[in-house]
């Protein structure tokens, strides 16, 4: 109980004090963050010992909130906690001259509370108020450099898909707690039947929105315009995180149906980003692809009946993925740019900063013996075990060709190029990037034992398999290093640079026709209601004819007042509302429709 | 019977008195008096309804309902009238005929209350016309072109709509010899007279309820009106349309058809609403628009009536969220200025007020954990418990649209460079924006406090 509300309230009391006192920000949010870190330690020690911890809080009348720590939940308390750390570390030196920093360690602090509290949640209305406040705080973090140009934008797009997508969760949420009659996300996962499988299929929109799956990973691609730090967060244990955690704590409950939806998502999701991250012209966007594509992975291996898979994953992902983008912000301190271009030879410059993002980068394409080979050949594994094995191997094993060629890529234009020594030293993102690299490096070995505790068994694989994996991360990293994506991707470069032409498509889709729909009503007033006006004539020849047939009854009356209102409008035209009568005819279009339907209603019944 | 029947009724008695009192302080030109008084007498009606609270009873012969609901109303509809005034005082305070707004406002809010605990068709109607009449001098009161086209705009629709309704409701005093709420049961099969009342009572309220396509004098008087009125008229009277459906609705069966009707008339009042808002440069306007979309939201709870228990306690909730949230755009538009221009960078130079406008804006949006979050999550489980997903989808899908609306103000507030302006907040406002903040955001921490 004290290591549960030791690591949701020490960041939110770090916040909150950041916020109130206005000085020493970075302090106090490392202080605070560390504080968290302490606590979930303790939560994952306590529970790897076989507690279960729990916690029930007045909140909701008969809907206490209910926080849980399992070693399912623990393990994602201590990885937010742990790259929070690492990442506030960092950004003390990155933001150190930014006249914003309050702002900003405020707002990371509760993001990460936020954070903590959706991982940690035991019910899904604290789930869905956690995950709305990840969204928030995620547009505010976006948003940060907020006068720059296209960031308002970068940050509105990043609300505006993950939250249009957040209606699947909706939905789902309260189709769970009416067929279950319980709130506890625990409960779900007795659901049998059609429930399961559409509150499944909801719960995949709500994560695809969130891990940034196609068609929804626009977002990501944009949300670069954020301070590096914030990119860090965001993507590796945080945000982009949130879909998967949501679908590995769901994934008890998914039907076969629906892992094969997983599947062709996360499939896809991770051959198409993943080209699209070959053909990025930008390191940070580059990376951003590249966490949608690892995300992929994640589906692919909750797919394929693994979730603890997807957590070795995404724990290992957390560790490279925040350290590569630690890496890339050094970089773009020193050239203050982040296309591949201006970057190229940034690497050379900086050795010390260079190997620790070769390391995490070697580690994402998956060699050993670092922590992603681990969790890719417990993949390999656990799709080559799986029913949809004959599509899932596949693909799986193009993602992780992919890895290997992206990050291939990066690193030879990083290398190879115009280099003079950087002078400046950067102690602190030093730090955070090399500590987070060392865990990228080490974490594999303890896979092992995270495993178990988590309550999955190492399926047996053919010999050849792990060996298939490495050749394919070794090869794609090799290719990557040796051949520009021209000639790798040869017919697939200019459609995967336009990211295939699926943002814009779903753009036309949605985002302009509300707008366009928005530009037709507010002609409504002045131009449209003439046509309606048409239309009202017609309604009043209509009331006519009725009334003719009845002639003192309800028809015939609207047809008097309509008539008798015309007249007192012209009269008023002195006073420049000539178009109120155009609107009382809208509305006694209006009262006729509301009769029509009252009337054929109740014979559905 | 009369004592026990008037006793149920001290917190209606005690407003009546204190706006008579209000208008003998008006003619002895004591404003400040009147608005003491009618605070005061506001605060004891509030405070007499707690006793009544649980009732579950009917006075007058069945005319009046004194239940949950209508308790629950008025611990909404008092405390958001108090607020009211005192924006009122710090908008026009000290003007001419000043007291007579105050003593007016507490008037409608009678007819108001009327509406709240309506057993019967003629309250309804009673109510409709108090709270009308009085509304009509208030959007009236600057004396202006504006003000007058658009009092006399809402006086037309109030007229049209109002005839349409007492016309209607005709049918079904002759289908059940009755007024009485309670004996429209003996409708069920006669869908022609069923359909003609309804029509009626819809119309009716829904014109002050704001309702897709009898919105149309929203947007004008709100602009036309003080921004006070403004906010007072999309709180209390709007509130108050929708607890009189909802004991209109009660009694009804399902079967009738009214739940597809209203269902359709919230798609499209939610749709309409938020559209019309995205293009809005005007604050009041924009906030007019976004006012009927808020009432499309309301409707869902309306719509649940009869199928989902949780229909009651959403709508009380939603209420109280709107009334809490909606008060505070308003204030805050009182300091800022009328104007989208009149925010940029209004929140770098005036940080706390800027923040609580933030706070009301995203409660308007539903994002946790302020208010508005779990009032509309309780709209939206009422709609899902009572079968009507599809409706839930689109308040869903809107509350997105919604977010465009919002963060439109948001943005510009912090963007661009603050130009220190120096702005009034004078005590009765600064006391509205404190009391709606803490509502906004102290029932979104701590819902559990606030809804038993």
């Amino acid at each position: 109980m004290i290591w549960l509300a030791l690591t949701l309230m020490a960041p939110f009391g770090a916040g909150i004090a950041i916020l109130a006192l206005r000085r020493q920000p970075a302090a106090l949010a490392l202080a605070g963050s560390a504080l968290g870190l302490a606590g979930a330690l303790g939560l994952f020690a306590a529970t790897a010992r076989g507690d279960r911890i729990a916690a029930a809080l007045p909140f909701l009348p008969g809907f206490p909130a209910r926080l849980e720590a399992s070693p399912l939940t623990a393990t994602f308390a201590l990885m937010v906690a742990t790259v929070a750390v690492a990442v506030l570390i960092h950004a003390a030196g990155y933001m150190a001259r930014d006249p914003g920093r309050v702002r900003f360690f405020g707002i990371m602090t509760l993001f990460v509370t936020a954070m903590e509290l959706l991982v940690l949640s035991g019910d899904w209305i604290t789930l869905l108020g956690a995950w709305e406040m990840i969204g928030f705080a995620s547009w505010l973090l976006i948003g940060f450099w907020h006068h720059r140009p296209a960031v308002p934008e970068a940050a509105l797009r990043a609300f505006l898909y993950t939250r249009s997508a957040d209606l699947g969760l909706y939905l789902a949420v309260f189709l769970l707690i009416g067929a279950t009659g319980s709130p506890e996300i625990a409960a779900a996962s007795a659901l049998t039947g059609p429930p399961a499988l559409i509150a499944g299929l909801l719960l995949l929109l709500a994560a695809a929105g969130k891990s940034a799956q196609p068609p929804f990973q626009e977002w990501l691609m944009r949300a670069m315009a954020s301070p590096t730090p914030v990119s860090a967060l965001l993507h590796s244990a945080t945000l982009v995180a949130a879909g998967a955690i949501l679908l590995i704590r769901a994934a008890p409950m998914l039907p076969d149906a629906v892992l094969v939806a997983v599947g062709i998502v996360g499939g896809f999701g991770a051959v198409i980003t993943g080209l699209m991250a070959l053909a990025e012209r930008d390191l940070k966007r580059l990376l951003a692809a590249s966490t949608a594509s690892q995300h992929g992975f994640m589906l692919i291996t909750i797919a394929a009946g693994a979730p603890v898979a997807a957590v070795l994953h995404l724990v290992a992902h957390a560790a490279i993925k925040s350290a590569l983008f630690l890496g890339a912000g050094i970089f773009q301190h020193d050239r203050n740019a982040t296309t591949l271009d201006a970057l190229a030879g940034a690497g050379r410059a900086r050795p010390g900063v260079f190997a620790g993002f070769a390391l995490a980068a070697l580690a994402l394409a998956g060699l050993p013996p670092m922590a992603a080979w681990f969790s890719k050949e417990a993949i390999l594994a656990a799709t080559w075990n799986s029913p949809l094995a004959p599509w899932l191997v596949p693909l799986a094993l193009a993602g992780a060709l992919l890895s290997g060629a992206y990050m291939g890529r990066a690193l030879r234009v990083l290398w190879s190029g115009p280099a003079e020594r950087a002078q400046t030293p950067v102690p602190f993102m030093a730090v955070g990037l090399w500590g987070l690299v060392i865990l990228a490096v080490t974490l594999g070995p303890a896979f092992g034992p995270l495993e178990a505790m988590l309550g999955a068994t190492i399926e047996d694989i053919p010999p050849f398999l792990p060996v298939l994996g490495l050749a394919v991360a070794a090869g794609g990293a090799a290719l990557g290093w040796l051949l520009p994506p021209r000639r790798l991707l040869g017919p697939f470069l200019g459609p995967a640079e336009r990211g295939f032409g699926i943002a814009s498509a779903l753009e036309t889709l949605s985002a302009r026709s509300a707008l366009t729909l928005a530009g037709a009503v507010a002609r409504l007033e002045t131009e449209i209601l003439a046509a309606t006006l048409a239309a009202g004539r017609t309604g009043t020849r209509v009331a006519a004819a009725t009334c003719r047939i009845d002639r003192d009854r309800i028809d015939g009356a609207i047809f008097a007042l309509t008539r008798g209102l015309r007249a007192s409008g012209q009269g008023l035209r002195r006073l420049q509302s000539g178009l109120i009568h155009r609107e009382l005819a809208l509305s006694m279009i209006g009262i006729l429709l509301l009769i029509g339907v009252l009337l054929i209603a109740p014979l559905s019944f | 019977m009369m004592g026990r029947d008037l006793s149920f009724l001290l917190p209606e008695l005690f407003l009546a008195g204190t706006a008579m009192l209000m208008i003998v302080a008006e003619m002895l030109r004591a404003p400040r008096l009147g608005m003491t008084i009618g605070l005061a007498g506001l605060a004891a009606a509030t405070l007499l309804t707690l006793p009544v609270l649980d009732a579950e009873t009917t006075v007058f012969g069945g005319t009046y309902r004194i239940d949950t609901l209508s308790g629950w109303a008025k611990l909404v509809l008092l405390p958001g009238t108090a607020l009211a005034l005192l924006m009122v005082r710090a908008e026009i305070g000290g003007r001419l005929r000043e007291g007579s707004v105050h003593a007016l406002i507490v008037m409608v809010t009678l007819g108001a209350l009327m509406l709240a605990g309506a057993g019967d068709m003629m309250l309804v109607v009673l109510g409709v016309v108090l709270t009308g009449l009085g509304s009509f001098a208030l959007v009236a009161w600057p004396r202006d072109d504006a003000a007058t086209e658009a009092a006399m705009k809402f006086l037309i629709f109030g007229a049209v709509t109002g005839g349409v309704m007492t016309y209607g409701l005709t049918f079904w005093f002759g289908g059940t010899g009755s007024t009485l709420f309670a004996d429209l049961g003996v409708l069920t099969g006669r869908p022609l007279i069923l359909a003609a009342g309804l029509t009626a009572l819809i119309v009716g309220l829904g014109y002050k309820g704001a309702l897709v396509p009898f919105h149309f004098w929203v947007p004008d008087a709100y602009q036309g009106a003080p921004v006070s009125i403004a906010a007072y008229l999309s709180v209390v009277t709007k509130a108050a349309a929708f607890f009189a459906l909802t004991q209109a609705l009660r009694d009804l069966p399902r079967e009738a058809g009214w739940p597809m009707a209203l269902g359709l008339i919230a798609a499209v009042t939610m749709t309409f609403g938020y559209l019309a808002a995205l293009v809005q440069t005007n604050l009041v306007r924009l906030l007019a628009y976004s006012s009927i979309a808020q009432s499309g939201y309301f409707l869902l709870a309306v719509v649940a009536l009869g199928a989902s228990e949780m229909a009651l306690p959403a709508l009380v909730t939603f209420a109280a969220a709107y009334a809490a949230m909606n008060l505070g755009a308003f204030a805050v538009v009182l300091v800022a200025g009328r104007e989208l221009p009149d925010l940029e960078g209004f929140g770098r130079a005036h940080p706390w007020i800027g923040l609580s406008m933030v706070a009301f804006l995203l409660s308007l949006t539903g994002i946790p954990p302020l208010f508005g979050f779990f009032g509309k999550l309780g709209l939206f489980a009422a709609a899902i418990d009572a079968g009507h997903l599809w409706l839930a989808v689109i308040g869903i899908v809107n509350s997105v649209l919604g977010l465009g609306v919002y963060l439109r103000l948001v943005v510009p507030m912090y963007a661009a460079p603050g130009r220190r302006r120096a702005v009034r907040v004078p005590l009765p406002l600064f006391a509205v924006l404190a009391i709606t903040l803490a509502a906004t955001l102290g029932a979104g921490i701590w819902p559990g406090l606030f809804l038993r």
